[in-house]
Parts: structure tokens; C-alpha cells; sequence
């Protein structure tokens, strides 16, 4: 909490008490607060308090030019960056007409599945870490390390990558590294059965979690969710399916849904979307070294590039769920406007909100840890 | 809820049917652009929900546009079933920038109208929360308004301050240096 938006209240004679959950608190993800009306450890009320990760990105995409956004785009979220390039770039390509090479798309989408995996990696992790498991959060964030590791080799960078770009890719995979991520992926389907056994099969995990933070069907429609907590709750919804991009429609994947629509559930549904992408990315790497031609469409000179005036919506599903960039141009160098829809405006807001007040203390970190919200992308 | 299925030319048909005056563009495969009038919104976005399945409030778009003084509000509403997106265009006057909440049809609305009442300063009537949430210790204009200068509100509230480290000093006998 800010010091200036501490309120010291004096309380009348009352079983109710007011916590500041955040912003720093090792149950919260990211930099973010909720404050907390209790009563016992009955919560009653719960208020979201964001902003701590405000860094204005929309207003200063309208300032840079159309290429110099590709390096503040990944920037909004942190865990999984790759789909904010995609969705970024995706949009600036309808507006300016561009046509992104097979090859480029496949190594996008080999991207966006690894991002989606080390996303998922980290959750396992921060999801266990409330329960008090955290062998299981050193092992999650030891694997994701050695996928960051070819993010390094493939863009120069371990998180911030910037290299899906308008038009394809910024260059071509290294040497080999189809090889070093079919074995990265051996690797770790091998330990898989580790987690299941200390985390998802756990006895105090599945008691722990079932029940916690349920949202039915109906409710995920109504409040806006998406993604893998919306899947959790029944709903077979996904971008990637339903509203197809790059080249997604040749691949062949389940999207895995549980019923229940508790943490347990969206932890479930987690792994099985892990398991999924091994699969997506088996079948690019199978694919790829069969796709010749240029990873980049011919772009003009970058600092005199002006995109045709229109506006655009661009979705992608991210690890969170539904990713949209709203972009307009009036035709000049940069964009006029850009609204980032970031899936966590709906699951670190009104949907944790509501569920929170059905919970108790204990339950927030967890609940909070399995909507996987991350608050920069409320912030931007 | 019973949901009419067809091809995207029947929701044209339907929308245009029921709410005249309306212009419908099919832009892409999965894309309806709507632009309508704005008092026809809320009914608009009734419509699309309880006749043809856009359960789904994607987003809540704003656009400033000072030279017609106006602002561009833009609802995006998706349908499961029928796998488009309705991005429906209206404009309202900027000053004063007043509209419709739309949250008794799409909860969603609370987060987006609350954080375009923040930043372009538009005021939602009938809206459940406006209470800052961003901004909660900003207290200048809503930030994303045209008119709202970063560079000038910097230069304005802030020193600049010479930054001349010794590392930096290295560099710039090497001919390198920080962009002024």
C-alpha cells in the first residue's frame, strides 16, 4: 500500500478487520495489493489495488515508431512475453498488408508454445509455493531456466526476446537447436512424472485446493474469463482453435478441459496444456527443417514506414488466456492508438475480487497463484 | 438462450433488420466492424447477446480524436458459437465525454469503463466503480488524452540532472555516448 493511500481508520466495537495483502507479500504475484475486509478469517470483502507496475506503455507506444514498439510490447508481461510480439506484430500486418513467410510462422508458433510452457512451468511453481510446497517451485523454475537458455540462443535474450517483428522473424534459428529442444523436451516429459507425483497427485495439494476459489460455468462466461481458467470450469474455448493464426489450424492438439472450475481444476488443465505443447512442438520440429524460404517479408526502410490509416483487433492466446491488441493508424510512422486486452484485466480484477469474498485468508495467495493473473498486464 | 445459427450474412441480416440506419462491414473471415449510432449501442449490444450468442466482451476500445473533438468508443464482442468477433464503432462528443454504462449487459464493462473514465476521463453513467484504480496519486489530466504532453509535463514537474558517471565518461572517449 502506497502511504498515501493508507487510510488509518478507528473501528467500532466489531469482529471485522482490515488487512493489506501486498504489495509485498510473497503470496502475491507480482507487484500488486488487495485489501481485505475479515472477519475472523472469513474474508468479506476484497478490493484489488493495482498500478504498482504502471509504466504507461500504451501512451508511449503512441510516441515510437511502428518498429521501435517490437521492444517495448514483450515488456507487459513478464512470464510470457512472446504472445505481446505476436499479438503486437499480427495486428501491425493486417493494418500494413503484410504477408509473414511459412517459415516464420512455424518459428512463431514454436515460440509461443515454448513461452506458453515455461508460463505454465513458473505457475506450477508459484501455485505450489502457496501451498507450501517449494521443491516443486525450484524444480518448475529450474526447468524453465534451461528453455530460457535456448531463448537465449535463438534471440540473444532470455526473457525480453523482440524478435517476432512485423513481417516474420528477426532471423533464423541457430545451428541445431531444433535437436537441443526435441531433446529439452525428452528431458523434461522424463520429469514430469516427479511433479505428479510430489505436487498433482499429493493428498494435501488435491484436498487443499479442491473447492478452492470455484467458479461455475456460467460465471466464467458472465465475468469475462478466458483461457485455462475458463477451460477449467468445462468451456472448450481457445483462441488458437476457434479463432486460428498462423499456422495452427495444420497442427494437430487437444484443448484439455476439466469440470470442476476450482485451483485444483485450472492446475489440472495447466498440465495437461503442457503436455500439449510438447506435442504442438514435436510437430514443428518435424515440419521445420522441410519449410525452406525467408523467415522475414521485405519491410521497408524502418524509420520512414508508414502504415495505412484503419484500425485492427489482434488475438492470440496467451498461457493467460485471451490476448487482444486493438491498434489504429491514421496512415503516419506511428500508431495513433494501441489498447492492450490483457487477460489478467478480468482474472486480477472483478473475477478475484468476487472470488476472494467467498474465501478465506488462507486461501487468497491461492487462489490468486491459480488464476495465474499477472498484474503488469493490468498495469501496462 | 436460443441462438440463431447461420452464416455471418445472416447476423448482418438480423442486425441491420432490427436496428435501421446501422452499417455493417464483414472485414476478414472472423471480423463484423459495426458502426452505429450511439444511443442504438446498449440495444445493439443486447441484441448480439441474447439473439445471436456474442456472450463474450473481448474489450472496451477508446480513440481520442481532438480534431473532431470527439472520442471513439469501440465494443468488441465475440461469439463462441459462432467464432466472430463484432467490433461495434460509436463516437461521443469529448467534451463533456459522457456515455452509457453498458454493465448490466457485460460485467466485463466494470474494468474497461473504469479504466477509460482513468485515463481519458470519460464518465460512465450508471457504472458500478469509477474509484481510481492506476492512478490512484496522479493528480493531473487523464493521461491519455492527445492534449496530455509527456515530454512537456516532464520538463514542467521534474529537474534534469547531469548524469556524467566515470564509466560514461570511458565511453565517450571512445566516440560512444548517451543520445541527448
Amino acid at each position: 500500500m502506497r502511504p498515501e493511500n493508507y487510510r488509518p481508520v478507528s473501528h467500532p466495537p466489531s469482529h471485522e478487520y482490515e488487512l493489506y495483502f501486498g504489495p509485498n507479500h510473497p503470496g502475491i504475484e507480482g507487484n500488486y495489493a488487495i485489501r481485505v475486509r475479515l472477519k475472523g478469517d472469513e474474508v468479506q470483502e476484497a478490493i484489488a489495488d493495482g498500478g504498482y507496475l504502471h509504466r504507461g506503455f500504451e501512451k508511449i507506444m503512441e510516441e515510437r515508431l511502428w518498429i521501435q514498439n517490437v521492444a517495448l510490447v514483450p515488456r507487459i508481461c513478464v512470464p510470457d512475453p512472446v504472445p505481446m510480439e505476436e499479438c503486437y506484430s499480427r495486428a501491425v500486418e493486417q493494418l500494413g498488408g503484410l504477408e509473414v513467410p511459412a517459415r516464420a510462422q512455424w518459428i512463431r508458433v514454436m515460440m509461443l508454445e515454448m513461452s506458453r510452457i515455461c508460463a505454465h512451468l513458473f505457475t506450477f511453481g508459484g501455485n505450489a509455493a502457496t501451498i507450501g510446497f517449494y521443491t516443486n517451485m525450484f524444480w518448475g523454475v529450474s526447468m524453465r531456466d534451461l528453455f530460457l537458455d535456448l531463448f537465449e540462443e535463438i534471440t540473444g535474450a532470455r526473457i525480453y526476446h523482440m524478435y517476432i517483428t512485423p513481417g516474420g522473424v528477426r532471423r533464423d534459428l541457430p545451428e541445431g537447436l531444433l535437436d537441443r529442444l526435441a531433446a529439452l523436451l525428452d528431458d523434461l516429459e522424463s520429469r514430469l512424472p516427479d511433479f505428479e507425483d510430489l505436487f498433482f497427485s499429493n493428498t494435501v495439494v488435491i484436498n487443499r485446493a479442491t473447492g478452492t476459489g470455484t467458479i461455475s460455468a456460467e460465471e466464467a462466461l458472465a465475468w469475462g474469463v478466458t483461457g485455462p481458467n475458463l477451460r477449467a470450469s468445462g468451456l472448450p474455448f481457445d483462441v488458437r482453435r476457434d479463432d486460428p493464426y498462423l499456422v495452427y489450424p495444420e497442427l494437430e492438439f487437444e484443448v484439455p478441459t476439466m469440470k470442476d472450475g476450482d485451483a485444483l481444476a485450472r492446475m489440472m488443465v495447466r498440465k495437461a496444456e503442457v503436455l500439449e505443447s510438447i506435442k504442438i512442438l514435436r510437430q514443428v520440429i518435424a515440419r521445420l527443417p522441410h519449410i525452406e524460404g525467408p523467415v522475414r517479408c521485405p519491410l521497408p526502410n524502418p524509420l520512414a514506414w508508414n502504415i495505412p490509416a484503419g484500425d485492427t483487433f489482434a488475438r492470440v492466446e496467451s498461457s493467460k488466456g485471451e490476448l487482444g491488441f486493438f491498434v489504429v493508424s491514421t496512415g503516419g510512422a506511428k500508431p495513433w492508438r494501441v489498447h492492450v486486452r490483457g487477460p489478467s484485466q478480468m482474472h486480477a480484477v472483478q473475477v478475484l475480487e468476487r472470488l476472494l469474498a467467498r474465501g478465506r485468508l488462507e486461501d487468497i495467495a491461492q487462489i490468486m497463484f491459480s488464476l495465474d493473473a499477472c498484474p503488469p498486464e493490468v498495469d501496462r | 438462450m436460443t441462438v440463431e445459427t447461420g452464416t455471418p450474412a445472416t447476423i448482418v441480416d438480423t442486425i441491420q433488420h432490427e436496428i435501421p440506419g446501422i452499417k455493417v462491414t464483414k472485414q476478414g473471415e472472423r471480423r463484423l466492424r459495426i458502426d452505429v449510432a450511439r444511443d442504438s449501442l446498449p440495444a445493439l449490444l443486447e441484441l448480439l447477446k441474447g439473439r445471436l450468442g456474442f456472450i463474450h466482451l473481448s474489450a472496451i476500445s477508446c480513440v481520442d480524436w481532438p480534431e473532431t473533438d470527439e472520442f471513439e468508443l469501440v465494443y468488441h464482442v465475440w461469439s463462441y458459437e459462432r467464432k466472430t468477433l463484432a467490433s461495434a464503432h460509436i463516437t461521443i462528443p469529448r467534451n463533456p465525454g459522457r456515455f452509457v454504462s453498458v454493465y448490466d449487459i457485460h460485467t466485463p464493462a466494470g474494468f474497461y469503463e473504469r479504466d477509460i473514465h482513468e485515463m481519458f476521463g470519460v464518465v460512465f453513467v450508471g457504472a458500478p466503480n469509477l474509484r481510481p484504480f492506476i492512478l490512484t496519486s496522479w493528480g493531473g489530466p487523464p493521461p491519455m488524452l492527445k492534449s496530455f504532453n509527456t515530454r512537456e509535463y516532464v520538463n514542467q514537474t521534474y529537474e534534469w540532472v547531469d548524469y556524467q558517471p566515470d564509466w560514461l565518461k570511458d565511453v565517450e572517449a571512445k566516440g560512444g555516448g548517451v543520445e541527448k
